[in-house]
């Protein structure tokens, strides 16, 4: 079996009573693109928050490229190498979008006192971002103040700051939520390019057109435990994922 | 110029220089902070004790008070940062009334008597005094907005506007919050420390309500005025304040009325600041000379 990029181990939290997450075994293989499904409420965000630091977790561990990062907060997640959306897009509304992309790409300086003091508005830095800005189709908007946007470019400008963050891994939270058809297709490409450029991806998705075109692999959630595992086509017929869906047989999600 | 003007002049400067450090906190950094007069207050004093206990002159104690307004602004940011927004605004009034509360009742600092016989400032032997103490004061003022200015452009400072617009996306993109929220406070306390230095060998008496709560309102009032996150917005609504009340000296028992009502109206008609995004002063003048809100 292949190494996997990105490990958790009877991950768990709970908020009180809420075992919003309950104990998630979940591998995440090099170079994949795979889909965390379920219905509202499952635990798919929480699971998000859990991996980039956002929440520690209640029990279990968080392994990337072999070394803890489960109690990292979420500015050393993201030092590692993790990248992530959120599903409320959250931009930086008074900067630009170029500006917006460089304070991302200022994670290579921001751990040292030294290097902050350098300018921001040249340097290599700056042609870097640019060609994000490129391969995520905002390179003619980079002026543009964030606040100004409607969603589907604010949607690609968290791609752009994620994929800067995000050399090794890239979560993406419901990126594809509000966007019209043709900007559906336009992202799809992109996540397929940014998979071919050799980054990994999880993926939260509601739209199941969507996932079952993109992903590799598939783990639904609900009420915060793996219900299913599998490839698109075996996940689309599986019993449980269907009940968890559509709704139990006797009820039982009423109970 | 008369020595009255001059001496508006020199306190309008001085306010100045501290309130472009508040503006590094409150504008750069998106950190509320109400208390700032505290700081003000902390390098008055210690320039005041150097230059009167330790007999140390005024330049050999200036790199020492501005060190120590900074440390001190790092260990009271350290608690302060673990809250946010109305409780940081809270937190912030809390320390203005503790270091007032020492200067006032600690011997040491001269209790309610304050201290006297600040020395002045000597330069190449010329004592500072009228018209070259206020020129003192703006050489310092640019070196404050110059450090202002370049940190608008540093990685630093790009960090500090991403945590001001989003802590939570900026901490996913390697921004520790805590880090930055000091490397603000630190600046913005230095600068209010130098702006104490000066203000105790102009005034060459201190006494601890000089820096009590409602001088951290007008502080506030200024970089709101003038435009939050700009560079030259804190020099614009320091100038605004400091001449306003002296032109309507009969208002001067209202004065706290009269900057709430400024406050009021700018907070409905120009929320960004007069040199702020989308002001009036913009709109007519519309040219970036006046610093860029970055």
């Amino acid at each position: 079996m292949m190494k996997s990029l990105l490990e958790t181990k009877d991950l768990s939290k709970h908020f009180g009573g809420l075992k919003a997450v309950n104990k998630v075994n979940m591998k995440i293989y090099p170079g994949e693109i795979l889909g965390l499904l379920g219905p509202n409420g499952a635990g798919k965000t929480v699971c998000f928050n859990l991996i980039s630091g956002v929440y520690k977790p209640t029990s279990g561990i968080i392994e990337f490229e072999d070394t803890r990062t489960d109690g990292l907060a979420p500015y050393q997640v993201a030092a590692a190498g993790i990248g992530r959306t959120f599903q409320i897009v959250k931009p930086f509304g008074s900067l630009s979008v170029l500006e917006n992309v460089l304070a991302a790409r200022g994670i290579s300086r921001y751990g040292s006192f030294l290097k902050i003091w350098r300018g921001w508005k040249t340097g290599s830095e700056r042609k870097e971002a640019m060609s994000v800005l490129q391969k995520v189709g905002l390179a003619e908007l980079a002026d543009r103040k964030a606040n100004l946007l409607p969603l589907g470019n604010l949607r690609r400008l968290e791609i752009a700051r994620a994929l800067i963050v995000g050399r090794k891994l890239l979560l993406l939270d419901e990126s594809f939520s509000g966007l019209r058809h043709e900007e559906i297709a336009r992202l799809e490409r992109l996540i397929r390019n940014i998979r071919e450029s050799g980054v990994t991806i999880l993926l939260i998705e509601h739209n199941m057109r969507v996932a079952m075109n993109l992903c590799d692999r598939i783990i639904v959630l609900d009420h915060g435990r793996t219900i299913a595992e599998g490839d698109p086509e075996s996940i689309q017929k599986d019993e449980k994922v269907i009940e968890a869906y559509l709704g139990g047989k006797g009820g039982t999600i009423a109970a | 110029m008369s020595s009255y003007l001059i001496t508006v002049a020199t306190i309008i400067a001085i306010y100045a220089i501290v309130v472009c450090g508040l503006n590094v906190i409150v504008g750069f950094a998106g950190q509320i902070s109400l208390g700032h007069a505290a700081f003000f207050g902390i390098g008055a004093y210690a320039s005041a004790i150097l230059t009167t206990k330790a007999a140390l002159s005024f330049w050999a104690a200036l790199p020492l008070v501005i060190l120590i307004s900074g440390l001190i602004g790092l260990l009271l940011g350290l608690p302060s940062l673990r809250v946010k927004d109305d409780f940081l605004a809270i937190t912030t009034i809390g320390i203005n009334f503790i270091v007032e509360a020492v200067f006032l009742y600690i011997p040491f600092f001269g209790g309610a008597l304050g201290i006297g016989g600040i020395p002045r400032i000597l330069l190449f032997g010329v004592k500072m005094r009228g018209t070259a103490f206020f020129a003192l004061c703006l050489v310092f003022l640019a070196l404050v907005l110059l450090v202002c200015w370049w940190f608008t452009r540093s990685w630093g400072g790009l960090a500090c506007f991403a945590l001001r617009e989003e802590e939570e996306a900026a901490s996913s993109m390697g921004i520790s919050p805590v880090r930055f929220k000091l490397l603000a406070f630190v600046l913005g306390t230095a600068m209010a420390g130098l702006g104490g230095a000066l203000y105790a060998h102009y005034m060459r008496f201190l006494s601890a309500t000089d820096f009590s709560f409602p001088l951290s309102i007008t502080f506030l009032g200024m970089i709101v005025l003038g435009g939050m996150g700009t560079i030259w917005g804190p020099v614009l609504g320091a100038l605004l304040l400091g001449v306003l009340p002296e032109l309507f000296r009969p208002l001067v028992n209202y004065r706290m009325l009269f900057y709430t009502v400024i406050l009021l109206l700018m907070i409905r008609f120009q929320p960004a600041g007069l040199l702020g995004e989308n002001s009036i002063v913009r709109k007519v003048f519309s040219f970036r000379l006046l610093g860029e809100r970055t």
